[in-house]
């Protein structure tokens, strides 16, 4: 099996460096290829079982977006094959159709999805986020200067019970089509979230019984979530 | 520039708010300069400032290089005000010029010594143009308020004012590339035994060329980005450094043209908080010998570090700031690579989230308790709401499942201590210094008491 990890030295913002080292205690035979923002991302030539990109600063968003757009075919392609593509934190917004910035100008991004995001970066939207998706629950943070508008209704990732989705006013978080997920809530999502860890793994067609430490990432989970449910709680 | 009415009003309603705080006992730290400038919003720009003002930045080691440079400026005979006692944002250093100004807003003092918070820079610099400031480092820091350090850079970057002369750090390749215009001065630590050629940390935002997006080579790498690297693809490097000093940890001694400094602490962090006091006031104009001299009479804030021995077992306070990555693995470095055997509280909750919401902790993934998982290490008790979440960390990064003890309260943590190692850190979060104070004596008085005796183990010497 192949992960590859896109630009590991940039977009990892978020605690994403010690997430991919967590899916590699999950997947000990997997071969993970870190690719840097100079190199062609392997997905190109080789048969990658997973992509991942994590969160990045606004400038690398418009470095990462410069290196990713004579791959768009690629990446539809790699969308279209169902392999799993997990993108985070503001990674997300590469996909849209675009990046407007404050002063209006538009940073055209990958077109994959009819979304487009508005940077704000006054001021940093925080939030806790608690979401149902397929069978289990799912629990994260967001931590933005930017959020997303357009429409998802056909392709988002998971409902959102309490905090917001792509903005303020939306309850459907991130994007998906086949294997391919994008979502706002930040690097550490698969630590947090046993459940879509397995989920994961089962779409890479390595169910596992147990995870490294299940019982344990498990009981932090179900404290975390009865905090999360606490209608006291503020997000 | 003209006093208009807003500004006196604003004055005097400060002044009033001041007082009143004083008379209540409370802490006239951040309220009289918000007053103010609801009142009178350039009412920074408005009062008079003294003739020399410092600025203090940086993510780590700004309040201990401010406090240090006021002390040392007051020791050598300065009348100095400082914001020390308040709030480093522009409330707070509109109160600290209220309080150190007349009512009509004339400066009483000579020099101003300010910490400035980095995020709040377009609303100091845009009224108050330091002669200097010192940027100590740029790391990550708070996600949630400082999100990146590229953002702070250039918030930095685009406020500071193009007269003033930036004191920097050659050794952090963030930092020294501020405000590339300003007149500078560099400062450095030449290498040291313990400098590495790889970064054994998790964090490193400085991998990558900022030029060409190369991988960095670096020559030695301190901590996460600090270090010395240049490009081999196309020549960025590291700044050439005016002021280069020697570092001898095991003596506790700092030397810099000829003149020698005492260290007041065994980390790299504090050796370069020493280093970036003793540059910014060479500059000011103080000699080294000065400097020195008043160095030695000066301590570091208590409540950030405490060590006593009791019955053979030193007992270790320690602050490890809470969503702080960068000062957290610093601090988990430094008790891996102490003698002897430990155990270790861990108090690391954050104490506003805590109450109301649930802390996101993403930060703990950016953190080396990598570090932890050293075969010197006997224990780890977890404290407060967070101990799962910790437990899990700390379980990703290697250490045994049954070394770790997790608690809801930090209040139950003494118990919890064996008393069985020959060090005992309690390493706390910045607002929960009280708590880890309490966690400090209950473990004294357990071996005042003698109960390690009771337990059959004997005290070492230390």
């Amino acid at each position: 099996m192949i992960i590859e990890v896109l630009y590991p030295s940039l977009a990892n913002l978020y605690g994403e460096t010690t997430a991919i080292a967590y899916l590699r205690q999950c997947l000990p035979q997997a071969e993970i290829i870190p690719t840097e923002i100079n190199e062609e991302p392997a997905f190109v030539t080789k048969p990658v079982n997973m992509v991942f990109l994590g969160g990045m600063t606004e400038n690398t968003q418009e470095l990462v977006l410069e290196k990713l757009l004579p791959y768009k075919k690629h990446i539809q392609d790699v969308i279209e094959r169902q392999i799993v593509f997990l993108a985070l934190s503001n990674a997300m917004e590469l996909f849209g159709e675009y990046i407007e910035k404050e002063d209006g100008t538009k940073i055209q991004a990958l077109g994959l999805f009819p979304t487009y995001a508005k940077r704000h970066m006054d001021v940093r939207y925080n939030s806790l986020v608690l979401g149902q998706m397929e069978g289990f629950k799912l629990l994260g943070f967001k931590s933005q200067f930017s959020d997303s508008y357009g429409d998802n209704s056909q392709n988002y990732l998971f409902q959102v019970l309490r905090g917001s989705g792509l903005n303020p006013g939306s309850k459907l978080e991130g994007l998906r089509r086949h294997n391919f997920m994008a979502t706002y809530l930040l690097g550490p999502m698969l630590v947090l979230n046993p459940a879509f860890t397995k989920y994961i793994l089962k779409l890479l067609g390595a169910e596992v019984e147990q995870l490294p430490y299940e019982a344990s990432l498990q009981e932090a989970f179900n404290r975390r979530l009865a905090e999360f449910e606490d209608q006291n709680t503020r997000y | 520039m003209k006093k208009t009415w807003r500004f006196r009003l604003a004055m005097l309603i400060g002044k009033m708010a001041m007082f009143a705080q004083k008379v209540l006992g409370m802490n006239a730290t951040y309220f009289p300069g918000k007053l103010a400038i609801r009142i009178c919003p350039d009412f920074l720009g408005q009062i008079e400032k003294p003739p020399m003002v410092i600025g203090v930045t940086g993510t780590n080691g700004k309040t201990t290089c401010a406090n240090l440079i006021g002390n040392i400026l007051v020791d050598q005979g300065y009348d100095v005000i400082s914001n020390k006692m308040g709030s480093n944002i522009n409330a707070g250093i509109a109160s600290t010029l209220i309080s150190g100004s007349s009512i009509t807003g004339k400066a009483k003092h000579a020099v101003a010594v300010l910490e400035i918070d980095e995020r709040s820079s377009r609303k100091i610099y845009s009224y108050i143009q330091p002669q200097w400031v010192l940027c100590t480092n740029l790391f990550r820091d708070t996600v949630t308020r400082e999100a990146h350090p590229e953002f702070v850079f250039q918030l930095i970057s685009e406020s500071l004012p193009a007269e003033t002369k930036l004191v920097l750090n050659a050794d952090d390749l963030i930092s020294s590339r501020l405000a590339p215009n300003n007149d500078r001065v560099y400062y450095s630590i030449e290498r040291m035994p313990s400098d590495t050629e790889v970064c054994e940390n998790i964090v490193n935002d400085m991998r990558l060329c900022p030029v060409c997006h190369e991988p960095l080579h670096f020559e030695y790498v301190r901590h996460h980005h600090i270090g010395k690297a240049h490009c081999e693809h196309c020549g960025f490097a590291s700044p050439a450094s005016q002021y280069e000093a020697a570092v001898d940890m095991a003596s506790g001694v700092m030397t810099l043209e000829g003149t020698t400094y005492p260290l007041m602490g065994d980390s790299v962090f504090n050796a370069y908080n020493i280093l970036a006091v003793v540059v910014l006031l060479r500059e000011f104009g103080l000699s080294g010998k000065k400097i020195s001299a008043s160095l030695q009479k000066t301590q570091i804030v208590k409540s950030r570090y405490s060590s006593e021995v009791i019955d053979g077992v030193e007992v270790v306070t320690h602050m490890a700031k809470g969503k702080n990555a960068i000062a957290c693995s610093c601090v988990f470095d430094y008790v891996r690579k102490e003698p002897g055997s430990k155990e270790i509280v861990l108090i690391l909750d954050d104490y506003f989230d805590r109450k109301n919401s649930s802390e996101n902790t993403c930060w703990y993934y950016d953190t080396d308790f990598e570090f932890l998982a050293d075969p010197s290490i006997k224990r780890i008790i977890v404290g407060g709401v967070r101990a799962w979440d910790l437990k899990v960390r700390l379980l990703i990064a290697g250490v045994s499942e049954e070394s770790i003890i997790c608690t809801p309260s930090e209040a139950d943590t003494p118990s919890l201590v064996q008393l069985d190692a020959d060090r005992i850190f309690i390493l706390h979060e910045l607002y929960l210094t009280g708590a880890a104070m309490t966690v400090r004596n209950q473990i004294a008085d357990r071996l005042r008491a003698g109960e390690r005796q009771k337990k059959g183990e004997m005290p070492h010497d230390h």
